[in-house]
């Protein structure tokens, strides 16, 4: 049994610190307004799919049974799927089984994270293993740094252009956070101001580097025989899905030629039939928690050739107006809440794709890609979604 | 459910109280063997989808430490937290989305290296109400158990046969951690921890993994000569504040429906011939085979001393000892699916049920069993 | 190889900070003037103990408050008589699940005033479906062990 899968609805929060709400109510704020999306209501669902970073990041284990009354889920089938950074995008993908699989016509999934409420840094240093890699790797930038750095050294590209690069990704990712209701981070900011911003890990500034948010993200998936049933007139379908996942130590694989997102993207485009990516996708929501790793991706999922990803930038191709504009949100650089951030990007290119966008619409975006990484920087995730089912 | 979905074959560790292997090695060798007893090689696995806990591993994001120890360097993969029973249903999903043709699901708990299962699942409560005034995974149960006992005019010692049953059992489980012979005695002897139970009532946890090859029909029969169709599989959750809940009606009977419906069960006594269940505590074997059907609610007792549930009885549960021979808190549940396996393919040697044709897998995590699992297994 | 594995030790421990929201902080406020407060969903109608801002069974926001009883009934009960780290008290104590008068759903508190000395002559005092009554700390500060325990109303 397999059976095509629609996003019919989507519900995000507003995103910063959100200390007015206790973190179940943060949950049901999204899943309310999935359902106001959608139409439906909780008993109409058939199943649950939920997931967070680690649970320390809270302080509560066992999130999806603390969440089970915010999610409407009681009496239903419930899974929690968690996978870092990547956490969103893997429950994405745990949704779409539920209906691809033929088990369930209608799911809902639900990823959040309430970031002021825990020490985010300290618990992603008990990511790494304590006996090797933990006391070096404490906190995302320094991983991120490590990585850009090899990435410009290996492409013999000069640091003044990648900063430059980098730095026009982070004013076009803060200027559309200003259009999108849902973003944390909403100050305008110049080119200028990224450059002499405070560094955080050389060469990652301020300015190149996500907050830490409280947010929450729900969707709702439906069969294609559901979409029928229920009438929805835009469905965004989901047309590939990719995910590939590396070794445990940092230093075993090529964090640059990066394989884990190559083939998360690979898969997903041989399903969506999808040959030439720049030209056949409209616009992307690449995970961009970094500026510098934002490049990176397009590199690995074939926008450009490898080495020649600042140029995308100083061509405005990812830009607004470009060919592939890339992260329309604002992206995880103005708003991370991590357990929700790969939902967030979801929830965008079903809007996008659905002409839903508001302020921040992409003209005429019928198809996009939406990413996002995690592990130790170890898994990459990707999905194609698109407004028509062929 | 038509069987499109198929077990090739199991690999569980020899369980214990601290394995001195770290979990990248146990994870590894476990998959290894698998692999070997099936006869194929990592490239030939589609995908992997493992469950194990960051609490527990005190390791977060729990899966990216064992990720390519499991197989799955450069391979799509998932995590269903805290309940391997919960990655068995999302394996079985990937193979009916006609996306994989095999599937491995894996699962590790080390329990020796995370504290205690009270002061985890303490962790477990919200922090406003239910935290502070300490509930948590012994507590809860002992709540339960008390309103049970109360509704049903039992006592005590109406509970004690199940760790004699499945201790005993143990001693035919080559990869139990725990058996023994207990007498009624030696029961009612040991110390109450929290009453109505007694220290011997709550399983002590252990280390172990375990690892199964699933696979769509066609390529199970190439791989095995007795491959293992999964008939029925049903999992739900109940709320989350315990106040909120009937503890004595939970999630487990609407998790079993949902199998039973697509397994075309009608009366599990009658339909199934071995059962491996999360014997959480003495007195939770007693409800969940209540919950799964298997006699009227306050008849759980009736059925383990006429001897039904005991091998040599029409329905035994737990020939592997259960929770009580091996509790490695995240991968038991996979371990019952993998017992059961086991029976079905006939290789369960000593504590093999004869002629079992069809079995029922339970799990449960969450307090007062909030989140059951049921898998129905066939051949 | 030596045969040998040996142990690294560690501890994981972080700071939090729980945001409450309003009705929660709302609940704990009314405990320093001794009163328990639950929110009534105007759906099903059923009192909801500890107050709550959305009903999850009819999926729907909640903000009708009312004021359930100092007194409640035992529905079910424990003796605790074993130690695990994060304990808030010293065992053996007692933990009950009780249903104030106007609450429709159990609220789980610790039950005291008994001596803890004996269990079978625990058994005798504390049983389910009988009456108990909220003991108010001294001193209050807004949180859920303001209620001390719950004693039996003899």
């Amino acid at each position: 049994m397999t059976q095509a899968v629609a996003i019919i609805g989507t519900g995000q929060t507003e995103c910063g610190k959100r200390d007015d709400v206790s973190y179940p109510e943060l949950i049901h704020e999204a899943v309310r307004r999935a359902f106001e999306a959608s139409g439906l209501e909780a008993e109409d669902i058939e199943a649950v799919v939920s997931g967070s970073m680690p649970p320390a990041m809270e302080g509560v284990a066992n999130p999806h049974l603390y969440w089970v009354d915010a999610m409407g889920a009681a009496n239903k089938p419930l899974i929690r799927t968690a996978t870092c950074g990547s956490t969103g995008m893997s429950l994405a993908h745990t949704c779409f089984y539920h209906v691809a699989s033929g088990l369930f016509d209608l799911v809902m999934v639900i990823g959040a994270e309430k970031m002021y409420e825990g020490d985010p840094q300290g618990t992603m240093a008990t990511v790494a293993d304590p006996f090797f890699q933990r006391p070096f790797l404490a906190g995302a930038p320094g991983i991120f740094s490590l990585q850009s750095n090899e990435w410009a050294h290996r492409y013999g590209l000069e640091e003044k252009r990648v900063r430059m690069a980098a730095a026009q990704l982070s004013v076009r990712n803060h200027n559309d956070a200003l259009l999108n209701p849902y973003a944390h981070i909403k100050v305008k900011t110049t080119v200028e101001d990224v450059l002499a911003s405070r560094v955080i890990a050389y060469p990652v500034r301020m300015l190149d580097v996500c907050p830490g948010s409280d947010g929450a993200c729900a969707l709702i998936m439906a069969s294609e025989k559901m979409v029928k049933k229920l009438g929805i007139k835009t469905p965004a379908w989901v047309r590939g899905i990719g995910y590939c996942g590396e070794e445990a130590f940092f230093g075993e694989g090529d964090k640059v030629v990066w394989q884990s997102a190559i083939n998360a993207a690979k898969g997903a485009y041989k399903q969506a039939g999808i040959s030439n990516p720049r030209k056949e996708l409209d616009v992307a929501e690449v995970y961009n928690p970094f500026t510098f790793q934002e490049m990176l991706f397009y590199e690995c999922f074939g926008f450009c050739d490898f080495g020649k990803a600042c140029e995308l930038v100083e061509q405005e191709v990812v830009m607004k107006g470009g060919d592939l504009p890339c992260d329309p949100s604002g992206g995880t650089l103005c708003t991370n809440p991590i357990g929700a951030t790969g939902l967030q990007r979801t929830a965008e290119i079903v809007l996008q794709v659905t002409k839903k966008a508001g302020e921040r619409q992409i003209p005429g975006a019928k198809t996009g890609l939406a990413h996002a990484m995690g592990g130790l920087d170890q898994f990459n995730g990707v999905m194609i979604i698109s407004n028509t089912l062929q | 459910m038509e069987q499109e979905v198929a077990i090739v074959d199991a690999v569980q560790t020899r369980h214990g109280s601290a394995l001195k292997e770290n979990i990248r090695e146990i994870m590894f060798s476990t998959v290894r063997q698998l692999l070997n007893r099936v006869g194929i090689e990592k490239s030939e696995i589609g995908t992997m989808v493992s469950s194990s806990s960051d609490y527990w591993q005190g390791i977060s994001c729990s899966n990216s430490y064992y990720y390519d120890a499991a197989g799955a360097n450069l391979k799509s993969g998932s995590k269903a937290a805290e309940d391997s029973a919960l990655g068995f249903h999302y394996g079985a999903m990937r193979i009916l989305s006609g996306h994989y043709k095999t599937v491995l699901v894996t699962s590790i708990t080390k329990c020796s290296e995370a504290p205690p299962v009270d002061t985890l699942t303490h962790l477990a409560t919200d922090p406003f109400f239910q935290r502070p005034v300490g509930l948590n995974e012994t507590i809860s149960t002992a709540l339960q158990a008390k309103a049970y006992l109360h509704r049903f005019e039992l006592n005590e010692e109406d509970l004690a046969g199940v760790p004699i049953k499945n201790l005993a059992n143990a001693q035919n489980n080559p990869n139990a951690h725990r058996k023994g012979v207990l007498s009624l005695d030696d029961v009612l002897a040991s110390p109450t921890m929290a009453s109505p139970l007694r220290e011997i009532d709550v399983p002590n946890t252990s280390d172990g993994a375990c690892a199964i090859l699933l696979a769509t029909k066609e390529v199970a029969k190439d791989l095995t000569k007795r491959p293992v169709f999964v008939q029925g599989l049903g999992w739900n959750v109940s709320e989350t504040f315990l106040g909120d809940r009937d503890l004595l009606n939970g999630s487990l009977p609407k998790a079993a429906k949902m199998a039973y419906k697509m397994a075309n069960i009608e009366k599990p006594l009658d339909d199934i011939d071995v059962a491996e269940i999360c014997d959480t505590t003495s007195f939770n074997e007693i409800l969940w085979t209540e919950q799964l059907g298997f006699c009227a609610p306050g008849k759980g007792t009736d059925l383990l001393k006429d001897g039904i549930t005991s091998m040599g009885g029409a329905l035994p549960v737990n020939p592997s000892g259960g929770l009580f021979g091996a509790n490695p808190y995240v991968a038991r549940g996979l371990i019952r699916i993998a017992e059961i396996a086991l029976q079905l393919k006939g290789e369960g040697e000593k504590r093999q049920v004869p002629d079992a044709k069809r079995g029922l897998a339970h799990s449960v995590h969450g307090l007062g069993g909030q989140l059951h699992s049921v898998v129905v297994l066939g051949v | 190889m030596s045969g040998q594995s040996r142990i690294l030790e560690g501890y994981v421990s972080l700071p939090y900070r729980w945001a409450m929201g309003e009705t929660t902080t709302r609940f704990f406020d009314e405990f320093k003037n001794k009163k328990i407060m639950g929110t009534r969903c105007g759906k099903c109608n059923r009192v909801l103990i500890p107050a709550r801002s959305f009903c999850s069974h009819c999926f729907d926001n909640v903000d009708e408050w009312v004021e359930v009883g100092q007194e409640g009934v035992i529905k079910t009960w424990v003796a605790v008589n074993f130690s695990y780290e994060g304990q808030p008290k010293e065992p053996p104590y007692i933990l009950g699940i009780i249903e104030l008068d106007g609450a429709d759903v159990g609220l789980p508190h610790f039950i005291g005033g008994v001596p803890m000395d004996d269990f079978d002559e625990l058994a005798k005092k504390v049983r389910i479906g009988e009456k108990v009554r909220a003991v108010w700390k001294e001193s209050r500060e807004g949180n859920i062990l303001d209620i001390d325990y719950f004693e039996p109303v003899d």
